[in-house]
């Protein structure tokens, strides 16, 4: 397979995803270091003793001393799948109908390589850049076993694999988007859009009734809502992500192959 | 002759708004083809289209004899491109661009891309976003000569180049169609279409108006011819005679639009004693002109050359 493509793109973003990179280990090993200040203030656990919703918007759920709950509601359950899908979405949305309408994809598209073979190239720097964050975060709150943040090593490979392919699946969905509509606006705001819409079910599903089923239709839900830092990802969790990317690289050959380039 | 290129009604529609519409043409191989418009005619349009950018509305076309669309890698293979707007990436050298498309194409000989650097001054160490028009441009021709092309699309091409390089390119071309090559050539700089093109077509709105050769162009467009007399002349005599318009007179002087044979104009200017007379071909600038007039075209072309 030709790797040209993905080489030069990870190239053209190289410093964006260092800068967020090491901005989020940075922030992720403040969180570990200070992990051991706060983890007898039981005062915290109030913010969710009763299933308090203001905490379910922020994600969080369960004992915020607990290590996982510590690490849930500071980084996997928040902050992390945000700058993950900052960096995922950015690039689908970028990567073909944003380099169509600045004009760059130009050189790509007229060199002897099929749309399919483009698309494959743009998925695979999509993947190294999510695996890179997710993996790289991992390894940060790896270190937070020696401030008593002792979790699993398989629980924090999971939810580092969950989080990476819920990345994927909405920069996949911001191709799709892109490749449908040659409008990198249109991918940013209906990814963004439906990411959110994702986000409040997975993380509301807990304390909102009627929201409860819902949480099935969420990618949040799959990848960081259902308990994976304690109980790690399931190869059922892993299994519908792995299938909605699969589904979404499907539909986004077929919208490539049709969409007018400039 | 084998056809290079071919088109068949080839149209493409944006919503209600036509790009181009019921386009047939043929491009042979060895020749180069000028394909003329000004902006917003429909070139760039119709370039997509063989490229396999575009997806036709309706009709279709065929380069090497397969549909642009869906034998797209083999074609853009055998495929030189200069797009009207190249766009580079700014942050990359003009080398990093030129290393990136030769290793995307399988490329490994050096000789030819080096030779064009150096032939027309690239700068290749510079990223291109501090490169004024018509460096970027070089390193868009050195992009789709580098690898040999049998085929050569390219639009507006000597956009931003100074006169020197426009020589320069201009031998490029000739050459690259001596070798056997062919080259498509989408301008409106007419110098460019001149001084090297064999035939050439001209889209006015989205649709053809005219092929032929530039030659067969310039015998059909009206010529003008200038008589100085030493009195005051009528200028109905020369308006009686078929074929010819008095552009302008004042009195002893007149300037004439001829479109058909000049003898007549002749023996009756003779008859009234001329002391001067001046006459020349259409340039292909009249000929694009008289074309594009809103109101001329229709009556001062013959029908020999139209094709709708």
């Amino acid at each position: 397979m030709n790797t040209d493509i993905s080489l030069l793109d990870l190239r053209l973003r190289r410093r964006l995803l260092i800068g967020y990179t090491l901005g989020m280990a940075l922030y992720t090993l403040v969180i570990v270091f200070l992990y051991p200040e706060f983890k007898n203030t039981t005062s915290l656990n109030q913010l969710t003793k009763h299933g308090s919703t203001a905490a379910a918007l922020f994600g969080i759920a369960g004992s915020l001393t607990s290590p996982s709950g510590w690490l849930g509601a500071n980084l996997y359950d928040n902050f992390l799948p945000l700058v993950m899908l900052l960096i995922t979405v950015g690039y689908g949305a970028s990567c073909l109908a944003g380099q169509d309408e600045d004009g760059t994809l130009c050189i790509v598209a007229t060199l002897p390589i099929a749309r399919r073979g483009i698309l494959f190239e743009k998925v695979a720097t999509l993947t190294v850049q999510a695996v890179v964050l997710a993996f790289v975060i991992m390894a940060c709150t790896i270190v937070g076993r020696g401030f008593d943040l002792a979790l699993p090593i398989s629980h924090l490979a999971g939810i580092s694999l969950g989080i990476a392919l819920l990345g994927i699946d909405f920069g996949l969905l911001a191709i799709l988007v892109g490749s449908r509509t040659g409008s990198r606006g249109v991918a940013l705001g209906v990814t963004s859009a439906i990411a959110a819409a994702s986000y409040l079910f997975s993380s509301l599903a807990p304390v909102v009734a009627w929201i409860r089923p819902a949480r099935y239709a969420s990618l949040f839900y799959w990848s960081v809502g259902n308990s994976q830092l304690t109980a790690g990802l399931t190869l059922g969790s892993a299994g519908v992500l792995a299938l909605v990317g699969t589904a979404l690289i499907g539909a986004s050959i077929w919208a490539f192959n049709r969409l007018d380039l400039h | 002759m084998s056809a290079v290129i071919s088109t068949e009604c080839l149209t493409k529609y944006f919503g209600a708004h036509r790009g181009v519409d019921g386009l047939d043409f043929e491009v042979t191989r060895g020749e180069t083809f000028g394909f003329l418009g000004p902006n917003g005619s429909g070139k760039s349009t119709t370039i997509r289209l063989l490229l396999g950018l575009y997806h036709p509305t309706a009709g279709h076309a065929k380069v090497f004899g397969q549909d642009p669309n869906r034998h797209a890698v083999a074609i853009l293979g055998k495929i030189g491109y200069l797009p009207g707007e190249l766009v580079l990436y700014p942050r990359l050298t003009g080398r990093e661009h030129i290393d990136f498309v030769a290793h995307s194409r399988g490329m490994s000989d050096r000789t030819e891309r080096d030779q064009l650097v150096e032939r027309f001054g690239v700068i290749v160490d510079r990223p291109a976003h501090t490169l004024s028009k018509g460096n970027r441009q070089k390193i868009g021709i050195v992009l789709a000569f580098m690898h040999r092309p049998e085929l050569l699309i390219l639009d507006e091409p000597t956009s931003g180049l100074d006169p020197l390089m426009k020589d320069e390119f201009h031998r490029l071309v000739r050459e690259t169609v001596s070798e056997g090559r062919t080259v498509f050539l989408s301008s409106h700089e007419l110098d460019d279409v001149q001084r090297v093109v064999d035939r050439v077509a001209i889209i006015k709105e989205g649709e053809l108006i005219v092929t032929g050769t530039v030659d067969d162009l310039r015998k059909a467009a009206p010529r003008t011819i200038e008589f100085r007399f030493p009195v005051n002349v009528d200028p109905e005599v020369f308006a009686a005679i078929e074929g010819v318009r008095v552009l302008d007179t004042d009195g002893r002087h007149i300037r004439l639009s001829l479109q058909g044979p000049v003898a007549p104009v002749l023996q009756a200017a003779s008859e009234l004693d001329p002391i001067d007379v001046v006459a020349r071909p259409a340039d292909l600038d009249e000929v694009f002109l008289a074309y594009y007039r809103d109101t001329s075209a229709d009556e001062s072309l013959p029908e020999k050359t139209r094709e709708h």
